[in-house]
């Protein structure tokens, strides 16, 4: 039985042992196949994810070898070898205690997300299909809201860590910089923040035209099915009045409005909503698209939208309303994978650094650090565990991104100088992890030299 | 009042008590104060006297600083009169001005940038100190930087006075807290019930304005959005907003807040509770994976199991006492403490709950109980599963003692303060596993034990994979074993792991901003061997 499964891994060219090789450079095959290869900006500074990974494998390798162990795992569980699956789990949950370091608290994760899979999969295996009959029969669909937070400790949360500032930061200087001069400025706010980011965005215009303070609308789109936690303890009405308020606080007329809509269909409702206010209002419309767009469905899914793939057919219906600015910021990663073994690996070898960051600026046993990781415990389990219009964390990596805003007739117009500053000054308030490189179209911001979310502005290029 | 001698160019502009300024000289423009409608800003300082003799300075003589050397020791002076009083000191001869008997006529400075409002005599600084410092504040160059946040100070005595405080606190919200960073104040301040509570009163007594009474009837919301505190009103968007567009707009009245306020109070209480059971269950769970780990032989761990298996027992029926439940055969918790252990205490089992299909809250035991057997026989890996706790409540049985288990874990996940109770026995973990596989798992036991005692954890792990190779009788297993030496002893391959074996203290104290390739990693190291 044993020679059985080896020989059924090579046949599918699931390369396990990918790790061991000698040479200096893994051939780019292996990487292919495995979905790693992401395209890496030539910034020389920053050692390339490949190079830094080649001198230290000599040292303690433990993260190496618990990837290793979840991705036979994760093999196992898609072979229907429940045996083989049952051991490997026994080892990972002996080596990765959940309130470990870093490393063993995201290898258990990814243990319990296996685990969900094996439990929910519709293999054939029968020990697994009786599993997966209990959890489907109850709805899977409608995860139960994680603890609500108040609009107050949602912001304290999202300010710990320069994961979503870099991006605020970013898309508020370029918004505020593109929306100079107009009088009316019609935000639209794509977020999974719960407007998090539009106190700050609001100060900045507010800051930058004293003499001639805009009229803003902003649109927000209402909370949808799988948004990832944490969630508001208030309406989204009851936020947009807070806005207003302090809107007017700082001298800028303000109206707010919530649009039924979802990622799930490109936000088509959203759109048609937003042709409408085109014909009747003149504004310079900005769209700003935070940790949202990956939520969109993929080519993966078999949804469509107009006919078109959802992605196509958001950033084609974004293209349409001409905007003045388009803001794109997410997390740069590859979670698109078909197989869960090569996306187990994209998503281990990204949301290790949420996990390693923690440490820098939560004690543990804190109440915002078990958020903070229960925020990745979702990515990490709807990636592994779900599947179809259930999972909705498709991450892109930026490249893909790129090409598609290209494809749908947008240029990318980088950042100003002074955006630039504004982010330093901002990661300098934070650990010395965290960084930042830029070039001509985008700015990504890095932990320890490894790349985390990316921001880019656009705008409609005139051929269209 | 010290006056400067040194002025590069005086402007003499007097005003009569009609608000008039006259210029005697100068080739600025002077705006004619008064005729503009009366503004009030917050930071305006009050009107200058109207006698007062208006002093424009040039940028230059703004920026100076110590302008005034001693020739002997080059120590420099602000002011010619304090270097006169210095030069006593070397026995060289000096001049202090003489008070006049007439009384000194007062003096205000006008900014010499344009476009500054205190450009206007009718805004001018009342000390030469000030339009220094307003100049460089607003005009000049910011060279002092602060070494803890990186924020940029034009006049060092501003800097000093930030340094001070930089970290302690810098912004206050009218809810008390403070924040060091602008930007988390904003977010803070604009959805603080401070600031709802504050506009709520101010529009309570609304100034009369009859700009502001002609908007509102144009649209409801324009009474709300303009704002009563300051004239300044900025103009109104332009006309193609205003009517057309009100219909389908959500306005706001600022009579909410107060409702939210209650709300919240509670939702943060209940969240904070939570809390605190959560950090003891972590806690308990990790002395029990200690102790899990120290009982290393075959022999002895079996006893732990049984040991501890009775433990349970009581733990579990206890806890069905307090909460009312259905009383469980005591056999078939087993499984849910091994959920328990896995699993990462309350918090994210809580988490994990909200993922999972999640039963409802008031399904009686009997009902988990008909939904299991339905379920009919699992095969045998299932209660493997059981034991991680992955399964939730409804999942299939083996044997009928799992069918509870679903009923004790919902009251796990219910109340943490019972988890607590309920995580502590780690060594019941093993149960769940299938017979045949028992030595092998001890074996494992074993390994895990010399795997945490030994310094290069994973190699040891692995390499006692292969030794109870035979012994283990799980061919897979020691597949993977042999795999996961390969990865060991094999040279380096693709990972971008290792970075990360550096804890974020590490970094911090080496503030290094990007991984050296060799360096990194030996301070990680350097600084694991510490811990």
């Amino acid at each position: 039985m044993s020679a059985q499964r080896e020989n059924k891994r090579e046949g599918d060219g699931y390369d396990m042992l990918q790790f061991t090789e000698s040479s200096p450079l893994p051939p780019l095959t292996s990487q292919l196949n495995n979905g790693l290869l992401r395209s890496r900006a030539p910034w020389p500074d920053f050692p390339s994810s490949s190079s830094a990974k080649q001198g230290h494998l000599g040292s303690i390798n433990s993260a190496a070898c618990m990837e290793q162990l979840l991705a036979h795992c994760a093999y196992a569980i898609e072979s229907n070898d429940a045996t083989l699956a049952q051991q490997i789990l026994w080892v990972l949950h002996n080596i990765a205690p959940p309130d470990g370091d870093s490393n063993q608290r995201l290898t258990a994760a990814f243990l319990r997300a296996l685990v969900l899979r094996a439990s929910s999969s519709g293999s054939s295996s029968p020990s697994f299909a009786a599993l997966a009959s209990t959890i489907s029969s109850s709805s899977t669909a409608s995860p139960t809201p994680s603890p609500l937070l108040s609009p107050v400790s949602l912001a304290a949360f999202v300010d710990l860590t320069p994961w979503h500032r870099f991006g605020f930061t970013a898309a508020n200087s370029a918004i505020a910089d593109a929306t100079d001069g107009f009088p009316v400025v019609h935000i639209v706010d794509l977020t999974t923040t719960h407007c998090m980011q539009l106190p700050t965005l609001i100060d900045t215009i507010a800051a930058r035209r004293p003499d001639d303070p805009p009229f803003i609308r902003l649109t927000v789109p209402t909370p949808y099915q799988n948004s990832p936690p944490p969630s508001l303890d208030i309406s989204l009405d009851e936020l947009g009045s807070r806005l207003v308020t302090f809107a007017r606080s700082r001298n800028i007329k303000m109206d707010f409005r919530v649009v039924p809509s979802s990622p799930a269909d490109g936000f088509n409702s959203l759109f048609q909503h937003l042709r409408i206010q085109q014909l009747v209002a003149a504004e310079a419309l900005v769209v700003n698209c935070h940790m949202i767009p990956h939520y969109i469905p993929d080519e993966d899914t078999s949804a469509s939208c107009c006919g078109l793939p959802p992605r196509t057919a958001f950033l084609k219906a974004l293209r349409s309303l001409d905007p003045i600015a388009v803001v794109v910021v997410d997390e740069d990663a590859d979670f698109t994978a078909g197989d869960v073994v090569t996306r187990l690996r994209a998503a281990f070898n990204y949301l290790w650094i949420p996990f390693d960051t923690v440490d820098t600026f939560l004690p543990r046993g804190s109440e915002q650090r078990r958020r903070f990781e229960a925020a990745v415990f979702w990515k990490i389990e709807n990636t592994i565990a779900c599947e179809g219009v259930q999972r909705v964390e498709r991450l892109e990596p930026r490249s893909r991104w790129v090409q598609r805003l290209r494809a749908a007739g947008f240029r990318a117009v980088g950042f100003s100088e002074d955006t630039a500053v504004e982010v330093k000054t901002m990661l300098d308030e934070h650990s010395a992890g965290w960084g930042m490189k830029r070039d001509d179209e985008s700015m990504v911001l890095t932990w320890k030299g490894h790349d985390v979310v990316f921001a880019s502005a656009w705008i409609p290029s005139s051929v269209s | 009042m010290p006056v400067d001698f040194e002025c590069s160019s005086v402007m003499t502009v007097s005003i009569s008590a009609s608000g008039e300024a006259s210029v005697s000289s100068g080739q600025h423009p002077v705006a004619t104060a008064l005729q503009q409608p009366p503004k009030k800003k917050r930071n305006l300082p009050g009107m200058p006297d109207p006698d007062a003799e208006v002093i424009a300075l040039s940028p230059k003589t703004l920026l100076a600083t110590n302008r005034f050397v001693c020739e002997i020791c080059n120590k420099g002076f602000q002011r010619d009169q304090n270097l006169q009083l210095h030069r006593r000191g070397h026995n060289l001869p000096w001049k202090l001005r003489q008070r006049t008997g007439k009384e000194v006529k007062k003096r205000v400075y006008v900014c010499p940038e344009l476009n500054c409002v205190h450009h206007d005599p009718s805004r001018a600084l009342g000390d030469l100190t000030g339009i220094k410092k307003h100049f460089s504040r607003k005009h000049g160059e910011k060279k002092w930087k602060c070494d803890k946040c990186s924020k940029k100070y034009a006049v060092q005595s501003d800097w000093k006075a930030h340094s001070k405080t930089c970290g302690t606190r810098e912004y206050r919200c009218d809810c008390g807290t403070l924040f060091s960073r602008r930007d988390s104040f904003i977010t803070h301040r604009a959805f603080c019930d401070a600031l709802a509570e504050e506009s709520a009163k101010s529009q309570i007594d609304p100034v009369p304005n009859p700009h502001v009474e002609k908007e509102s009837k144009a649209a409801v919301s324009a009474v709300l959005q303009v704002p009563h505190m300051e004239p300044t009103i900025p103009p109104p968007p332009p006309d193609q907003q205003g009517p057309k567009n009100t219909a389908g707009v959500l306005h706001y009245m600022p009579h909410q807040p107060p409702v939210s306020i209650s709300v919240n109070s509670n939702k943060s209480s209940g969240t904070s509770i939570s809390g605190g059971s959560s950090n003891s269950a972590t806690t308990s769970t990790t002395s029990v994976f200690a102790s899990l780990f120290a009982s290393s032989s075959v022999a002895p761990a079996a006893t732990t199991q049984r040991t501890s298996l009775s433990d349970l027992i009581c733990a579990m029926s206890r806890t069905e006492r307090c909460t009312g439940g259905v009383m469980e055969p005591p056999s078939l918790c087993l499984s849910s403490h091994g959920s328990a252990s896995l699993f990462p205490p309350a918090h994210e089992r809580r988490h994990f709950a909200t993922t999972t299909p999640t039963p409802p809250a008031h399904m009686s035991a009997t009902a988990l109980l008909q939904k299991a057997a339905q379920m009919g026989a699992a095969a045998s890996c299932s209660s493997f599963f059981r034991s991680l706790g992955l399964v939730r409540p409804l999942s299939p049985a083996v044997a009928g003692g799992n069918i509870s288990e679903g009923g004790g874990d919902i009251h796990c996940r219910r109340s943490p303060a019972e988890l607590k109770e309920t995580s502590l026995p780690y060594a019941g973990l093993g149960l769940g596993v299938p017979q045949e596989n028992r030595a092998g798992l001890s074996d494992l036991m074993m390994g895990s034990s010399s795997l945490f005692g030994s310094k290069p954890a994973t190699m040891d792990f692995l390499g006692l994979g292969m030794h109870h190779n035979s012994s283990v009788g799980a061919g897979g297993l020691s597949a993977i074993m042999e795999g996961g030496i390969d990865v060991i002893s094999g040279t380096p391959a693709s990972r971008p792991m290792e970075i990360t074996l550096g804890e974020g203290v590490g970094w911090r104290q080496s503030k290094t901003k990007l991984p050296a390739t060799g360096g990194l990693v030996e301070e990680s190291e350097s600084m694991r061997n510490f811990k």
